[in-house]
C-alpha cells in the first residue's frame, strides 16, 4: 500500500512516498512554500520520480503551515505530530526532538512508545530561527552553506546576546567593525540560536536520544553548538527537512490500516 | 577597618561585602535570612535581628558583572516569559540553582561559573509594591517555591493626592500585622524600644543620603549621577544600619571638600547636564557613562535615588506609612511629573534622557507623558532609548549613542 | 431546539453589538452607561444608580493610533483599549471606572484619551487581613460619591443592597449555565458559551439572568449525548476573539469549565454577607482566589485548576496567555509544574486581540487535540 505525506511549510514544500509503511520510495523538495506553486510542483515532481499517479495512493496526509491548502489530502495533521512520527520512524530510540525551521523553533518530548508527552514552541520571534540565521549570513556575507565551515574554524566564539533580531544585527556590525574574526562571529551566532533551542528543550527535560530536524539542522555548526550546550550527543535526522512529510506518510499508513483502507478504494 | 581613614569608596565596598558575609554567617548559625524588595520597610526585620538580602541589588550586580544571561536561561527553562522583569528572572534563575545545589549537594555549573555574590536562600521574604506590582508576583513565587512565609506591605496606588488617612491606616495595620507575623516566625517578642532606635537610625541614613543628592545642585557639579547610582546599594541594603549612615556621611564630606577646592566631576569640560529617568542599564553601565562623558554631558538628575528619601517621624507609624507609599511612581501622573520636574530643576538640567526599560512597565509606559509635562513646565527637551536593567539583549550601544547625540544637539539650541 | 437557538442568537447579538445595547438601555430608562475598565469592579454600585454598567474589554483591532501613546510591549488587551479610546469609541459613556491591579493599568488610568470622566480606585493586595476590607470599603465610598457627582444622582445603601441581590442571582445562574453547557457541548460550543457569558457585560443583569435561566432550563430538557471529542478547561484573562474560539470547535475541544478573568472568575463567588453593602463588596475581593491579579502567597491557582479539571473530567487544560500580561506570565511556571506533577495535560496558546489569522494557535490546538487523542 502506498501512502503519501505532504508538508507545505513557510519556505518550502516537501513530499514523501511510502510503501507499506516501511520503505521510502521517493522524496521531493521544492524551495517554495505555502501560497505559491510549491504545492503543485512538489507533488508532480514526486509522481514523476516514482512513476505513479493519484490512483496509486491509498491515503494522503498533509501537514505544515499550508496544510489546509492541500485539497487532495484525506487528513490534515499538525507538523508537530508529523515531525515527531517521522523521527521515531528513523530513530525509534528518540526521546527529545529539536526542530528549528524557517520561522519557528520547537522542542518535542516523547515517551517510550514514541508518543508526544509535551511540546514547546517559539513561533513569535525571529531570534533562534532560520530567519535569524539567514539575516546573519547576509550581514556577514557568508553563504548559508559556508557557515558550518566557519564555525569549526573559530577559536574564540564571540558573544551575541541580543534577543531582538534588529539589535543583533547592530551587535554583529559592531563586532565586525571592532575587527572580530568572522569565524568567531559565526560561532557566536550559532551559540545564540543554540541557547534558545536548548531553553525550549530544557522546558520538558532533555532525555536521550536527542534528534534535530528542520532546515537549520543542515548547518552542522548549530548542531555542534546545541550538542555542547546540552552536554550530549545530538543526532541529525537524515534529510532533516523531510521528517515532517515522512511522518505524515507514516501516519497516513497507520490510519489506513486502522480503518481498512487499501489502494483499491 | 578604620572608618576614619577609609574613603567612602572603600567603605562602600567593605560594607557591601560585610552584609553578604553576615547573611552567610546568619544561615550557618541558624539565624534567619530574609530576602526583601528594595524599598520595602526593613525596620521591623532589622529590629528582630534578621539578616537582610536584596535580590534587586544582587541581580544588578550580576548584570553589571556580565553574568545575567546564564541566570536568565535558567528562568526561561522554568517557563518564565522574556517579557517579565529581568531582575526577577535573574533572581529566580539564581534561586533555582541554589535550590538544586541544596538538594543534590553538587554545585550546578552555571552557579559555579557565576560572578554573583554568594548569598544564602531565605527563610522568609518581605515585599512591597511601592515601586511596582511585579514585586508582588515575584515574591509570591519565591515564597511558593521555597514554602516560606511572605510578608506583604501593600501600598495602594495613589491615584489621588494628597494621600488619604484611610490609606495610611491600612498600611499601618500591615506594619502591625507584619510584627505579629515576625513574632510567630522568630518565636520572640518584638522589641518596641529597639524598633524606635532602628527608625531613628534609618532617618540618620536617609538624611546623609539626601545630603549627597544636594550636591547635584552645584554648577559645575562635584558629583556625577552615575557615582550616586553606585552608592545606592547601601541605601537599599543597609538604611536601617549605621553602615549606610557612615558611608554616606563620608561621601558627602568628600563632596563638600571638592566643592571647597573647586574639584568637579567633569573638571572644566561640563557642557550640559541631563536627568536620567529610570534604572541604570547595569550590563552597559560603563558604556552609558562613557558616551555621556564623551559628549561632556553630566548626569545631575535622577528621581531613582530619591525613591529612598524615606523621611518620617520615628515612633509615628502614620508618617512611616506615608513615606513608604508616596514613592513617585506610586502616584498619579501630576505628582509623578512634578517630582521629576523638581529633580531636573534642582539638578539644573538641560535635558531628559528616558530609559525605555523593556523589563519595567511602570517605569516605561508613562515616560512620554511625564516628559511632555516636564517639557511644558521647564522647557527642556527629551529623548528616549531602548534598554533593560539587567538583560544585555535589550540594549544596543549604537542606538544609545545616536540618541544621546540627538539630545545634545537639542540641548544646544 | 428553537427557543435555545433564539436565546443564543439574541445573546450573541448583544455580545457583539455593545453600542446598540447601550442605546437601547438609554431609550428604555433615560439613563446612559458607565464603562468599566476591568478586571474586577464593584459593578453593583453603578447598577444601583440606574445606569448600565458596561464592560470594556478591548476588541479585535488593528493597532495604529494607540502606538502614539502606548509602548508596544504593553499587554494586548490594553493596546486595543487604547486604540478604542483614541477612536472615540468610549466617548458616549457617562463615566469610566478604572481599577489598577497591575502596573500597566496604573499607567493606563493616568493617560485616558477618551472624553468621559475617569474614576480610579485601587484594590488592596494584602487581602486576607480585615484592614484590607476597611480600606476597600473606603475606596468604594469614594467611587460612589464621585459617581453621584458625575451622574447627578444619589446612590443609597438600600439600592446597592438590592443590586447585590440581583448580581448574586446572576452569578448563581451563570455557574448553573456553565454546568449545563458542559453537559451539552454539542449545543453549546466554545463560541456560543463565550457569547452567552460576554453578553452579561452589556445587559442589565436581571434581564441577562432571565434569558440565561430560560436557556439553562431548555438545555436541561435535552438528552445527554456522549461527546466524541475531548474536554478542556481554559485558564487566563480571556479567550477571544471568535476566530480563536472557532479553533476549539474545529478540533473537537469542548470547553467544560473555565478559570478566565472575563468569565468564571467574575461569578464563581457570590458577594457575601456583611455589615454594610460597601463592606460586602469589599469582602468579595478578599474571598476571590486563583487570579493572577489577586495576591496570595500560597498560590492556590494550581490546585484550583487541578480540582476544576478533575471535577469536570476534563482531558486537559488550555492556558490562554494574554500577550505581554506580566501577572499571568508570573503565575504560569508555578501552576505548570503542579499540573505536570498531577499528570494533567496542558498546552499554552497566546491571546493577541490584534490577530486576524490564527495559524499558530491552530497548530498548537490541533497538536494538543492529537496528543490527547
Amino acid at each position: 500500500m502506498l501512502t503519501l505525506g505532504i508538508d507545505i511549510g513557510s519556505a518550502s514544500s516537501k513530499a514523501v512516498l511510502l510503501d507499506n509503511g516501511t520503505t521510502v520510495l521517493a522524496e521531493s523538495v521544492v524551495e517554495a512554500g505555502t501560497g505559491t506553486s510549491g504545492r503543485a510542483r512538489v507533488i508532480s515532481e514526486l509522481f514523476e520520480k516514482a512513476h505513479i499517479s493519484w490512483s496509486d495512493i491509498a491515503l494522503t496526509v498533509a501537514t505544515g503551515y499550508g496544510r489546509s491548502s492541500v485539497k487532495e489530502a484525506d487528513r490534515q495533521i499538525s507538523e508537530i505530530t508529523c515531525h515527531a512520527r517521522g523521527i521515531v520512524f528513523l530513530r525509534p530510540s528518540v526521546r527529545t526532538v529539536i526542530d528549528i525551521g524557517g520561522q519557528d523553533a520547537k522542542s518535542i518530548s516523547l515517551d517510550e512508545r514514541g508518543e508526544i508527552k509535551n511540546f514547546f514552541m517559539n513561533d513569535k520571534c525571529a531570534a533562534g530561527t532560520g530567519r535569524f540565521l539567514e539575516n546573519m549570513s547576509r550581514i556577514l556575507e557568508i553563504g548559508m552553506g559556508e557557515m558550518e565551515k566557519c564555525h569549526f574554524r573559530s577559536t574564540h566564539p564571540a558573544h551575541v546576546s541580543s534577543t531582538c533580531a534588529v539589535f543583533a544585527e547592530s551587535e554583529i556590525i559592531s563586532l565586525l567593525s571592532n575587527g572580530v574574526e568572522r569565524d568567531d562571529i559565526v560561532a557566536g551566532v550559532h551559540q545564540s540560536i543554540a541557547v534558545r533551542a536548548c531553553a525550549l528543550a530544557n522546558r520538558a527535560g532533555v532525555v536521550d536520544d536527542v534528534v534535530m530536524c528542520g532546515g537549520v539542522a543542515r548547518d552542522g555548526g548549530v548542531v555542534d553548538a546545541i550538542s555542547k550546550n546540552l552536554g550530549r550527543n545530538v543526532y541529525v535526522a537524515p534529510n532533516p527537512q523531510l521528517t515532517g512529510a515522512l511522518g505524515a506518510a507514516v501516519l497516513a499508513f497507520e490510519y489506513a490500516k486502522r480503518n481498512g483502507v487499501s489502494h483499491e478504494q | 577597618m578604620n572608618n576614619e581613614q577609609a574613603s567612602s569608596k572603600e567603605l562602600l565596598a567593605n560594607y557591601q561585602a560585610k552584609l553578604d558575609e553576615e547573611a552567610r554567617e546568619a544561615k550557618k548559625n541558624g539565624k534567619l535570612v530574609c530576602w526583601s524588595a528594595s524599598v520595602a520597610p526593613p525596620e521591623m526585620c532589622v529590629t528582630m535581628d534578621i539578616a537582610m538580602v536584596y535580590p534587586e541589588t544582587h541581580a544588578a550586580g550580576i548584570g553589571a558583572r556580565k553574568g545575567a544571561v546564564d541566570m536568565l536561561d535558567v528562568a526561561s527553562e522554568k517557563g518564565y516569559s522574556v517579557d517579565n522583569c529581568s531582575y526577577a528572572r535573574v533572581n529566580l534563575g539564581y534561586m533555582e540553582l541554589l535550590r538544586q545545589y541544596a538538594k543534590t549537594g553538587v554545585k550546578p555549573e552555571k552557579l559555579a561559573n557565576s560572578p554573583a555574590a554568594d548569598v544564602p536562600l531565605p527563610d522568609l521574604v518581605i515585599t512591597c509594591n511601592n515601586i511596582c506590582n511585579t514585586l508582588l508576583k515575584w515574591y509570591e513565587n519565591i515564597a511558593a517555591e521555597l514554602h516560606i512565609p511572605c510578608i506583604v506591605i501593600d501600598v495602594p496606588f495613589n491615584h489621588t493626592m494628597p494621600i488619604p488617612d484611610y490609606s495610611k491606616r491600612y498600611i499601618v495595620k500591615q506594619f502591625e500585622h507584619a510584627i505579629t507575623q515576625l513574632e510567630g516566625i522568630t518565636g520572640r517578642k518584638f522589641d518596641y524600644d529597639r524598633f524606635l532606635e532602628v527608625q531613628k537610625q534609618t532617618q540618620r541614613s536617609v538624611a546623609q543620603w539626601k545630603r549627597i543628592a544636594s550636591f547635584l545642585k552645584y554648577k559645575p557639579s562635584p558629583l556625577n549621577g552615575f557615582d550616586f547610582f553606585n552608592y545606592m546599594a547601601l541605601i537599599v541594603c543597609a538604611r536601617s544600619r549605621d553602615y549606610a549612615e557612615i558611608t554616606f556621611r563620608k561621601f558627602a564630606d568628600e563632596l563638600e571638600e571638592k566643592v571647597k577646592n573647586g574639584v568637579f566631576a567633569f573638571g572644566d569640560k561640563e557642557k550640559s547636564r541631563v536627568t536620567w529617568e529610570g534604572i541604570a542599564v547595569w550590563p552597559y553601565l560603563s558604556h552609558t557613562f562613557k558616551t555621556l562623558k564623551g559628549a561632556g554631558s553630566l548626569m545631575t538628575g535622577s528621581a531613582y535615588p530619591g525613591m529612598w528619601n524615606l523621611e518620617y517621624t520615628p515612633g509615628d507609624l502614620m508618617t512611616m506609612a506615608e513615606a513608604y507609599t508616596r514613592i513617585y511612581i506610586n502616584t498619579c501622573l501630576d505628582n509623578r511629573a512634578s517630582e521629576l520636574a523638581s529633580v531636573a530643576e534642582n539638578g539644573k538640567c538641560d535635558g531628559l534622557l528616558l530609559h525605555m526599560n523593556r523589563s519595567c512597565k511602570l517605569m516605561s509606559v508613562l515616560n512620554y507623558q511625564t516628559a511632555e509635562a516636564v517639557k511644558e513646565k521647564l522647557g527642556i527637551p527629551y529623548v528616549s532609548f531602548d534598554g533593560d536593567q539587567t538583560d544585555p539583549g535589550n540594549f544596543a550601544p549604537a542606538q544609545f549613542d545616536t540618541r544621546v547625540q540627538a539630545l545634545c544637539e537639542m540641548m544646544k539650541k | 431546539m428553537n427557543r435555545i437557538d433564539e436565546i443564543i442568537a439574541q445573546l450573541s447579538h448583544i455580545a457583539s453589538h455593545p453600542a446598540e445595547a447601550i442605546a437601547q438601555h438609554k431609550k428604555e430608562t433615560g439613563k446612559g452607561a458607565v464603562g468599566i475598565i476591568y478586571v474586577y469592579a464593584p459593578e453593583e454600585i453603578i447598577h444601583a444608580s440606574g445606569y448600565l454598567p458596561v464592560g470594556l474589554w478591548g476588541g479585535q483591532k488593528t493597532i495604529s493610533k494607540a502606538r502614539a501613546y502606548l509602548v508596544p510591549f504593553a499587554c494586548s488587551i490594553m493596546q486595543s483599549v487604547m486604540e478604542l479610546e483614541c477612536e472615540g469609541a468610549y466617548d458616549d459613556l457617562s463615566a469610566v471606572l478604572f481599577s489598577v491591579p497591575c502596573d500597566t493599568l496604573k499607567c493606563m488610568s493616568q493617560m485616558w484619551k477618551g472624553k468621559a470622566p475617569v474614576i480610579t480606585f485601587t484594590h488592596p493586595q494584602n487581602r486576607k487581613i480585615a484592614a484590607a476590607n476597611d480600606f476597600l470599603a473606603e475606596e468604594y465610598a469614594l467611587v460612589r460619591s464621585k459617581l453621584e457627582k458625575i451622574l447627578g444622582t444619589t446612590i443609597t445603601d438600600e439600592a446597592i443592597e438590592k443590586s447585590i441581590e440581583v448580581y448574586n442571582e446572576n452569578r448563581r445562574t451563570m455557574r448553573d449555565f456553565c454546568d449545563a453547557a458542559a453537559e451539552h457541548p454539542e449545543i453549546i460550543d466554545a463560541v456560543t458559551r463565550h457569547a452567552v457569558i460576554k453578553a452579561r457585560f452589556f445587559m442589565e443583569k436581571s434581564k441577562h439572568t432571565a434569558l440565561v435561566k430560560e436557556l439553562v432550563s431548555e438545555l436541561r430538557k435535552q438528552p445527554i449525548k456522549a461527546w466524541k471529542g475531548k474536554k478542556v478547561v481554559l485558564t487566563g484573562i480571556m479567550a477571544e476573539p471568535n476566530g480563536l474560539l472557532e479553533l476549539f470547535k474545529t478540533n473537537g475541544l469542548a470547553v467544560v469549565a473555565d478559570d478566565l478573568a472575563q468569565e468564571s472568575r467574575q461569578f464563581r463567588n457570590d458577594v457575601p454577607a456583611g455589615r454594610t453593602p460597601l463592606y460586602r463588596l469589599a469582602k468579595w475581593w478578599q474571598e476571590l482566589d486563583g487570579c493572577s491579579l489577586a495576591t496570595n502567597p500560597t498560590k492556590p491557582r494550581g490546585q484550583m485548576l487541578i480540582d476544576l479539571t478533575t471535577e469536570h473530567e476534563a482531558d486537559g487544560v488550555v492556558v490562554c496567555m494574554m500577550k505581554f500580561c506580566d501577572p499571568e506570565e508570573f503565575d504560569y511556571p508555578i501552576y505548570y509544574a503542579e499540573l505536570q506533577q498531577a499528570g494533567i495535560r496542558n498546552t499554552m496558546i497566546e491571546v493577541d486581540l490584534e490577530s486576524k489569522s490564527f495559524e499558530q494557535v491552530s497548530t498548537r490546538l490541533q497538536t494538543f487535540a492529537e496528543v490527547l487523542g
